[in-house]
């Protein structure tokens, strides 16, 4: 009979084991999700360069750019938007990005200025709304596959907020996706906007014909752009938690890979030491009945 | 053979078509415009409506959902956050046209 040392570890081998099957179903799941994730972030890039073409284009055909959306205010109430995502278990992927935004949040009330707090996610909305910050707007359900009307609501709201006033500066907290194992959280100054560097065409500036005039297509465009830029934040964050899930899920399954070795180990060891001691006794007692 | 210029369709989501074109026409809102090869240098804000492309191999239609239209050195790039395309047919780039104008306004119902 298994003694009850060897039944204990054998019903933790099969507890680790099970868990291992979660783990290792999560990763593959990741996996499978991060190339698709990814190939959507490469794809929207062409979208948001060619923007910034047109902008820098008809700065070089105007001379200047002049737009209330260029222009920095003085800065007396601070927007300032967390991307997060809805799901947990993505190993130190929100963690870092909330660290990151409520760090800037207290170096804001340090210098007298006042916040405004949007999220996305629902990590960000429960971390927040759990330590009794007041949260202006929050989206959930975005950042697993953004879409484009995802990113276009979050944009139109911010840009109201910011042309009513509410906010001086917009900034987003998210985590840029740098590579399958690096992806870091950052701060993305939205609003104003920052006219993109350089100059427009390399011939310089060009007798371009504006239909309509410059001022107006800036008018339609300055939306699209931060639409797009809003867009560009979510896919990127959204391919970052898949690559920071996987990690995470593969990281678990190693664990339980590991435990398991050890945990049987254990489980050997207690069924020979039982086996031993069987055998003593066995033999103990044949020669207690030999001598008698 | 015509003179054949570069031309894009860029959506945020993708480039949905990408390739060399004799003529294109589109809505910009300030009316129809037509674009040959060594079109002047322009820049136009895009309609809701179908863009008509016509290349060496046959012609292709997108329905658009309005955007930029920037034409430079003999490319034509056309920015839109919505835009499908149909083979061949302007009607049906038209109907779809007209389809995501409805769908568009309404969204913002």
């Amino acid at each position: 009979m298994a003694s009850a040392e060897l039944r204990q570890i054998r019903r933790r081998i099969r507890s680790v084991e099970s868990t291992m099957k979660i783990t290792r179903a999560m990763e593959l799941i990741a996996t499978a999700r991060i190339g698709k994730a990814r190939q959507r972030v490469v794809e929207s890039k062409p979208y948001i360069a060619k923007m910034n073409d047109v902008i820098r284009n008809i700065a070089a055909a105007s001379g200047s750019l002049s737009h209330p959306l260029f222009e920095a205010r003085e800065v007396e109430t601070v927007g300032v938007v967390v991307v997060t995502s809805d799901r947990g278990l993505a190993g130190g992927y929100n963690g870092s990005v909330i660290r990151l935004a409520e760090h800037a949040l207290v170096e804001h009330r340090a210098a007298g200025r006042a916040i405004r707090l949007y999220v996305v996610g629902k990590k960000a909305l429960t971390y927040f709304r759990y330590r009794k910050y007041q949260i202006e707007h929050s989206w959930l359900g975005v950042t697993d596959t953004p879409t484009y009307a995802d990113g276009r609501g979050i944009a139109n709201i911010l840009l109201n907020e910011y042309m009513d006033g509410n906010v001086d500066v917009m900034e987003v907290y998210t985590t840029r996706y740098v590579s399958a194992l690096t992806q870091t959280p950052e701060r993305w100054p939205l609003l104003p906007i920052e006219p993109p560097e350089g100059s427009g065409d390399d011939t310089g500036p060009v007798g371009y014909t504006f239909e309509p005039s410059p001022e107006e297509i800036l008018d339609r465009l300055l939306p699209r752009y931060l639409e797009g830029t809003t867009f560009g934040i979510l896919l990127e964050a959204s391919a970052s938690e898949h690559a920071a899930r996987r990690r995470a899920m593969k990281a678990a399954t190693e664990n339980a890979e590991e435990l398991t070795r050890i945990l049987t180990r254990e489980a050997n060891q207690a069924r020979q030491a039982e086996i031993t001691t069987e055998i003593s006794e066995i033999v103990g007692g044949a020669e207690a009945l030999a001598r008698g | 053979m015509a003179k054949t210029f570069r031309v894009d369709i860029v959506t945020p989501e993708a480039v949905i078509w990408s390739g060399d074109a004799e003529m294109v026409s589109a809505r910009t809102t300030e009316g129809d415009i037509g674009i040959l090869a060594d079109h002047e240098p322009t820049m136009a804000a895009l309609a809701t409506g179908a863009v008509h492309i016509t290349h060496a191999d046959g012609t292709i239609s997108a329905g658009i959902h309005g955007g930029f239209l920037q034409i430079f050195r003999n490319t034509v790039t056309l920015l839109t956050d919505r835009a499908e395309i149909v083979e061949g047919d302007l009607d049906e780039a038209r109907r779809l046209a007209a389809e995501l104008r409805q769908a568009a306004e309404g969204e913002s119902d």
